[in-house]
């Protein structure tokens, strides 16, 4: 070993020396690339997999979704009709309750519908698509008897167009008048307060 | 593998190419004369090649000795010293060591051996050192050719190995017990009147004398003499060969020993030297007498060709892992391709899902929000004459009932309490309780003003106070608390619905104070009043 270490050893051997050194470095250089390389490829695989996981979530949620619409279709259908989504139509109120007034035969009939505004509704309940509105409607009503305030009441809130809740009502025997012909005249008065409600979609009150 | 024999006689020198275990040219060359001028020539060509150098001189010298068994270490600075002192004169020295003696304290044989004359190796070293000739080493030819006894199973108390030389010369080397004792090389000088058969007689008698006089054997110990000779010499020989009790002879065909040995093609010849050679390749030996500076060019060689095929081996290596990288890249890449497949169709499958999905316009979510807030709110909120309607059945069996007003209120407060009005045309009755001071007669009337902004209740609890009239006969008291009640136990059997009484037609609770006034005129019956609380629980009714 002394002669490989000597000056002459060196001399004879730097050719192989460098070969050595040189297929070192390429053989790093093989080493290192090919991971580099199969790294990338993992990486990409990696990548690839959670595309696969975000594509069959999406499908699943998109199966979902088309399975809750297509069994909730009709009512949403029935609901659209029913004006649920569409802005309010205050003279379609105003006939509608002329109408009832006439075929309920209410001796008097007063109301006062209230602006619209945003319900709130109970436990803060929010819904991320759909903005929930409200208009006050108060009914004084005086009628022959207290089945056609009730009909009057249920004619409103089963009306096919717009959704009525009626939350308060009070209704009370009129004491009967001396000597007056009983025929003619209200026996009972309501007063009742109830929601017109709306929806709007919360992307059409965004800015264009 | 190309290898290069040199065999060194006195007189000749020849040159044996081997390839693998075969011998693929010969040439031999004077010592003297122009002999080295053509070995030069000739090894020109064969500088690159690993060269073993085999003494067969008649300088080469033996010497016997025991040493004490001691550590490898001072065993070879005795040994050193012990070569220097017996040889001082040549570097070409070497210590053979033969084992340990039976007896006494076991002391470790050793057989010296060296070429006392250096000059004669002086010529071909020059040429090899200006070569740069690979000079693996050299091999005492005597000391080596104990492997030929045991190859061919010659295995003898007392051996006398005859061999003949390329220079006219014969080998006579003794071994006992498969040792080497002593080593001679006599010329073949053949004189007239003498047969080669002969003049191997006499030598090998000389030498068991010479022998016999070192004391090498007891009068029972026979030698075993077996003379390597061609076919072409063997009559000569063998007429001339005569069996003693103390001396025996064997003759070695030499083309038998190729045979055996497995050397193809047999020497022509009598000369050992092809058999030796092909002994060498079948059992290499350590070298003998060549310095570590004359091998210095055949370690180089070595080291070079290690280094390369280290650096190949590297190079090997890195593209076998860089092959099965890219194995494994391909197949990641074909699974890849697979994922790929399987996204695109499952896009393709969302994008159809998409498509079949109804819309009225609106997003997925809008429709889920608004039917969900239906579903939740609107669709199940209570309606007043579905209220009334049961507590109307239960009121038809109390004829004696009439009701006055009703306020009714859809919350999610199960202890609302909604406002009634006054009512002045109530009839007063003579007796009536009276509330303490400081009790409490009847729930405080909440406001009848209504919040601006009342919040949207779900309308789980359904809360009214019915206030009406009990007729009954004069001061029958009993019968109007007890038909109240009764109407309240009524109405609480009613599915989800209870009813408490909140002012009876006469309080006689023990806290309340009670009065009577009782005028003139008294008519037969009497309309007493009394409020019912009545709620309707849809969570509980579901």
């Amino acid at each position: 070993m002394t002669q490989v270490f000597s000056k002459e050893g060196f001399s004879s051997l730097a050719g192989s020396w460098l070969i050595l050194g040189l297929s070192i470095v390429m053989a790093g250089s093989v080493v290192a690339a090919s991971q580099w390389y199969l790294q990338r490829e993992r990486q990409e695989s990696g990548n690839l997999a959670g595309r696969l996981q975000a594509a069959r979530t999406r499908l699943d949620t998109a199966q979902r979704e088309r399975s809750s619409l297509q069994e909730s279709v009709e009512v949403f259908r029935t609901l659209v009709e029913r004006g649920l989504l569409q802005n309010e139509h205050r003279l379609d109120l105003v006939e509608m309750v002329n109408e009832l007034r006439a075929r309920h035969q209410l001796f008097a009939l007063d109301y006062e519908i209230s602006p619209q505004r945003p319900l709130t509704l109970s436990g803060g309940r929010a819904f991320p698509s759909v903005d929930v509105l409200g208009s006050r409607v108060r009914l004084h009503v005086k009628a022959l008897h207290e089945g056609d305030i009730l009909g009057f009441v249920d004619d409103i809130v089963n009306s096919r167009q717009g959704f009525y809740t009626v939350d308060r009502c009070h209704m009370k025997r009129i004491e009967e008048a001396g000597g007056a012909n009983r025929a003619l005249v209200p026996h009972v008065e309501a007063e009742c307060a109830l929601e017109w409600i709306t929806l709007r979609e919360k992307r059409a009150n965004r800015p264009a | 593998m190309t290898r290069h024999f040199l065999y060194l006689t006195n007189s000749r020198l020849v040159s044996l190419v081997t390839r693998r275990a075969s011998i693929v040219a010969r040439r031999e060359f004077a010592v003297s004369g122009a002999g080295v001028e053509q070995f030069e020539r000739h090894l020109a060509e064969l500088a690159d090649v690993p060269t073993y150098l085999f003494t067969d001189l008649s300088e080469e010298d033996f010497r016997l000795d025991t040493i004490p068994h001691v550590g490898a270490r001072d065993r070879q600075a005795v040994v050193t010293r012990k070569l220097s002192q017996i040889f001082r004169n040549t570097p070409f020295r070497y210590a053979h060591m033969q084992g340990r003696e039976a007896e006494g304290r076991r002391d470790d044989r050793v057989i010296y051996t060296a070429i006392t004359n250096p000059e004669v190796m002086r010529p071909w070293l020059d040429v090899m050192e200006r070569l740069k000739v690979p000079l693996e080493g050299i091999h005492s030819t005597a000391v080596f050719s104990a492997v030929m006894l045991e190859e061919l199973d010659l295995v003898f108390p007392h051996t006398l190995l005859v061999t003949f030389t390329p220079g006219d010369a014969m080998r006579q080397s003794y071994f006992r017990d498969r040792e080497i004792k002593f080593s001679r090389l006599t010329p073949l000088d053949v004189v007239e009147g003498q047969t080669l058969g002969s003049m191997v007689a006499e030598e090998t008698t000389r030498t068991w004398q010479y022998l016999d006089s070192l004391r090498h054997f007891t009068p029972e110990d026979r030698l075993e003499v077996c003379i390597l000779v061609h076919e072409n010499d063997r009559p000569s020989v063998q007429a001339s060969l005569r069996d003693f009790a103390q001396i025996q002879y064997r003759l070695l065909d030499m083309g038998d020993v190729a045979r055996k040995l497995g050397l193809k093609p047999p020497p022509l010849g009598s000369s050992a030297e092809e058999v030796l050679v092909h002994l060498f390749l079948m059992r290499p030996a350590p070298n003998h007498f060549a310095s570590p500076e004359q091998r210095r060019h055949a370690t180089l060689r070595r080291t070079r060709r290690g280094v390369v095929k280290t650096s190949l081996a590297i190079m090997a290596a890195s593209l076998l892992w860089g092959g099965f990288t890219a194995w494994r890249v391909t197949q990641a890449t074909s699974a890849d391709d697979k994922l790929e497949n399987q996204i695109a169709a499952l896009n393709r499958e969302y994008d159809k899902v998409s498509r079949e999905m109804p819309s009225f316009g609106v997003g997925g979510s809008t429709m889920r929000d608004t039917v969900t807030f239906y579903d939740s709110a609107i669709r199940a909120f209570p309606t007043l004459s579905d209220f009334v309607r049961p507590i109307s059945a239960v009121l038809q069996a109390h004829p004696n009932i009439r009701l006055r007003q009703l306020a009714w209120q859809a919350t999610d407060d199960p202890k609302a309490i909604p406002a009634l009005q006054p009512n002045a045309s109530l009839q007063t009755p003579p007796v009536k309780a009276v509330p303490h001071a400081e009790g409490s007669a009847a729930p405080a009337a909440p406001s009848k003003v209504e919040e601006a902004n009342p919040p949207f209740a779900t309308g789980r609890y359904e809360v009214a106070l019915l206030e009406a009239t009990v007729r009954v006969g004069r001061d029958d008291f009993r019968v109007a608390v007890d038909t109240v009640e009764t109407l309240a136990r009524q109405i609480s059997t009613v599915r989800s619905f209870s009813a408490e009484i909140v002012e009876s037609p006469l309080d006689v609770r023990s806290s309340y104070g009670l009065e009577g006034r009782y005028g003139d005129k008294q008519s037969d019956s009497m309309d007493l009043h009394f409020v019912l609380r009545v709620v309707r629980d849809h969570g509980a009714g579901a």
